[in-house]
């Protein structure tokens, strides 16, 4: 896990090339480049406002990209000709606020895209969404609404449904933030276990100890530009910027 | 009798030189909602001189007519636009009027008399009007002849569209006198209208049956050779006699002898307003749908064009519309419009303008992040606004499409205005020939008020069902 991707010489998962993305006249991604191979958990970090959380979001295409190349899982999701949707199915994503779907339930949140994109029949769909519920400890919960759940819970099922489609690629956007304290350790456990079974993960997180743990590496993003990026223990333990041992003295 | 009747027809038929134009062809009349004895609904079936008389007319030269009670403004304005093909409605032959319309041989000598309330003993005459205010119907005889002698009495003349809004007028006080045309008044003074005349009636125009200017010829001229035919054979007076001579037809007497004398009708209007409003929301509902998701488009040509329509209706008076589509239409385009298609162009337009209003508010009142969540699955924008956003959006637009569902129920109520006959058109043509305002207009409200709460709980109820 803590091998660099250079070492391993495995293939580019992600691949972000000269990366611009303003909202009017404000740019908040100034030039971004950043490669990520199969299998690498990398954990985004930074002030609020650095860009990071665009920086994900750009990944999937949630935000129009106004310059440069994003490649992911082969696809260039710049490329007009590309069909968003297809690569979208092959990428998972975890919101700060859970975004689960309050008219349906538990279940049919998981089973909806499996179904809608005709890859599964219902009675399928159904099996699917009970294996991902009992790997995330929530079984008991599949046909009760959402509006019934703890916030931890609620996550760990949104977590279940960003992997409906088996995705090779999972994005967290502060998946931890919005929880009450007690709550964050059940969500960062189901998180854990996609690291050890290999998936390939960027996380945008405020969590300076899980990324530690869990990040191949960390990136430390700030106005809109990769400040610096290494392995956890060298970023955290002997941060090279000025920008960065003073955000790490400000969180640590 | 029906053999006899057959052979006759068909002996006229063959013995007619080779055609007068109308025989065997149905024409579309207009006329008057409320000018008893002229044309009246007793019992739901519209009555009176005029259509005793084109009736017959009709019967004698072997056409059909279907007739229209529009009123009698939009009565004119339907001929104009030849929605209708002619227009009876004790209607004097005035200059002006022969400028547009080619009109008949006289078929009535009319004149002109003044009523007041029947406890006013202060109006005896011209002389005593000084500075108080009269009515008269717009555009009529009495209108004209008021007018003409208003300044040399010193009263104001205000123009009303109904008799039966006239008649209360002064009842209520809010105006003195009315001037009308004879026969009218006689027979409404006769139905304990609360009125008496008080002058001696003014020889005043006389009537005739209207076409279209250079149009309807055969119509015209089977008319005249009509009406010819029945004064010559003595039918002419008897007609004239029914309803002049002895005007005291039956009316009701209790307040439940009305209410079911006029239920029958009451309920056909109800019907028609209920079913008008149906199908107006269901159209409103396809364009607010189209136009609401236009609004939140990305494509500005798209948005713009939603943006003009809604702010077009909802910046414009539904009535407007109504004469627009019913009379303005039929103009441009030279092809007469059904009424019911007027009317739910007029209804759906106008509500659909809200609807989408209600749409686009519902569907920005998701919270962005489902759509984001259901895009970032890999389902399309299509797949994700139905199967994700328009669920949720619809649950908060419930109450407002039921608010604005039970608003077009009443305003369809306007559309009395091109003479569709919903409920309140029906009450009027009641209270037009009994001249009991009040308490109809009281069971018009009633009915109204049940139908909106019946259709308030229903939509609840599908709300609570579909939306839990």
């Amino acid at each position: 896990m803590s091998a660099s991707p250079v070492e391993t010489q495995k293939p580019a998962k992600i691949t972000v090339k000269g990366l611009r993305k303003s909202f009017g006249a404000n740019e908040v991604l100034k030039g971004i480049d950043v490669e990520i191979a199969e299998g690498e958990v990398v954990c985004v970090i930074g002030p609020s406002g650095s860009g990071k959380s665009t920086l994900l979001r750009c990944l999937n295409k949630l935000e129009e990209i106004s310059a440069g190349h994003v490649v992911v899982d082969g696809f260039d999701v710049t490329d007009p000709k590309v069909d968003i949707n297809e690569v979208r199915r092959h990428v998972g994503m975890v919101f700060q606020h859970f975004n689960l779907f309050p008219h349906m339930s538990v279940a049919e949140n998981i089973m909806l895209a499996p179904v809608e994109l005709k890859k599964a029949t219902k009675v399928e769909a159904r099996a699917q969404a009970m294996k991902l519920l009992d790997r995330v400890g929530l079984k008991e919960k599949a046909d009760a609404r959402p509006a019934s759940l703890s916030g931890g819970q609620k996550q760990r099922v949104a977590i279940a449904r960003a992997l409906a489609m088996n995705p090779g690629i999972m994005l967290f956007d502060e998946a931890t933030s919005a929880l009450d304290p007690e709550m964050v350790g059940e969500v960062l456990q189901v998180i854990r276990d996609l690291a050890t079974e290999g998936m390939t993960m960027v996380l945008v997180t405020h969590e300076m100890g899980f990324a530690k743990e869990i990040g191949d590496r960390v990136i430390f993003m700030d106005a809109g530009v990769v400040c610096e990026s290494g392995r956890p223990d060298e970023l955290f333990g002997n941060p090279q910027q000025e920008r960065t041992k003073e955000f790490l003295s400000k969180v640590l | 009798m029906g053999m006899f009747l057959v052979f006759g027809g068909a002996g006229a038929a063959m013995a007619a030189p080779a055609d007068n134009g109308v025989e065997g062809k149905t024409f579309v009349i207009g006329t008057d909602t409320t000018f008893a004895p002229f044309e009246f609904r007793e019992n739901g079936e519209l009555t009176g001189i005029d259509m005793d008389l084109v009736r017959a007319i009709a019967e004698a030269g072997g056409f059909k007519v279907e007739i229209r009670s529009l009123g009698f403004n939009a009565a004119l304005q339907a001929l104009t636009s030849n929605q209708v093909d002619g227009v009876i409605a004790g209607m004097s032959i005035t200059d002006e009027r022969k400028q547009v319309y080619d009109f008949s041989e006289p078929y009535f000598e009319s004149g002109i008399q003044m009523a007041v309330a029947k406890n006013d003993d202060t109006i005896k005459g011209y002389e005593d009007l000084k500075g108080k205010t009269v009515v008269a119907k717009t555009g009529s005889e009495g209108e004209a002849y008021a007018k003409s002698i208003a300044g040399q009495y010193g009263f104001t003349v205000k123009s009303l569209d109904q008799s039966a809004t006239m008649y209360e007028s002064v009842k209520s006080g809010s105006a003195v006198a009315v001037f009308d045309d004879y026969p009218v008044l006689a027979y409404g003074v006769a139905q304990n209208n609360g009125l008496k005349t008080v002058t001696d009636k003014v020889p005043g125009g006389s009537y005739g049956f209207a076409v279209n200017k250079g149009k309807n010829t055969a119509l015209l001229a089977a008319f005249n050779d009509g009406l010819a035919k029945l004064k010559a054979d003595g039918d002419y007076q008897k007609i004239l006699d029914k309803y002049l001579a002895n005007p005291t037809a039956a009316q009701p007497t209790t307040f439940l002898d009305l209410l079911g004398k006029s239920f029958p009708a009451l309920m056909s209007g109800l019907k028609n307003t209920l079913l008008v409003t149906i199908i107006s929301f269901a159209v409103a509902m396809a364009i607010g749908l189209l136009a609401g998701f236009m609004k939140i488009s990305h494509n500005i040509v798209l948005r713009g064009i939603a943006t003009t329509f809604v702010n077009i209706f909802r910046g414009t008076p539904l009535l407007l519309w109504a004469f627009m589509f019913y009379f303005g239409l039929p103009q441009l385009t030279g092809q007469p419009i059904n009424i019911w298609v007027a009317g739910v162009l007029t209804l759906s337009l106008n509500s659909g303008a809200y609807v989408a209003e209600i749409v686009r508010g519902g569907i920005q009142s998701v919270d962005p992040g489902q759509l984001e969540a259901s895009r970032s699955l890999g389902l399309g924008y299509g797949k994700s606004m139905q199967k994700v956003v328009v669920p949720q959006a619809f649950k908060m637009m419930t109450p407002s499409l039921i608010n604005q569902l039970i608003i077009m129920l009443k305003d369809s109520s306007l559309l009395l205005a091109i003479g569709f006959a919903e409920l309140l058109y029906q009450g009027q043509q009641i209270y037009a020939a009994n001249f009991r305002v009040t308490e109809t207009l009281l069971i018009v409200g009633v009915i109204y008020f049940v139908a909106v709460m019946a259709l308030t709980k229903l939509a609840n109820y599908a709300d609570r069902r579909f939306n839990k």
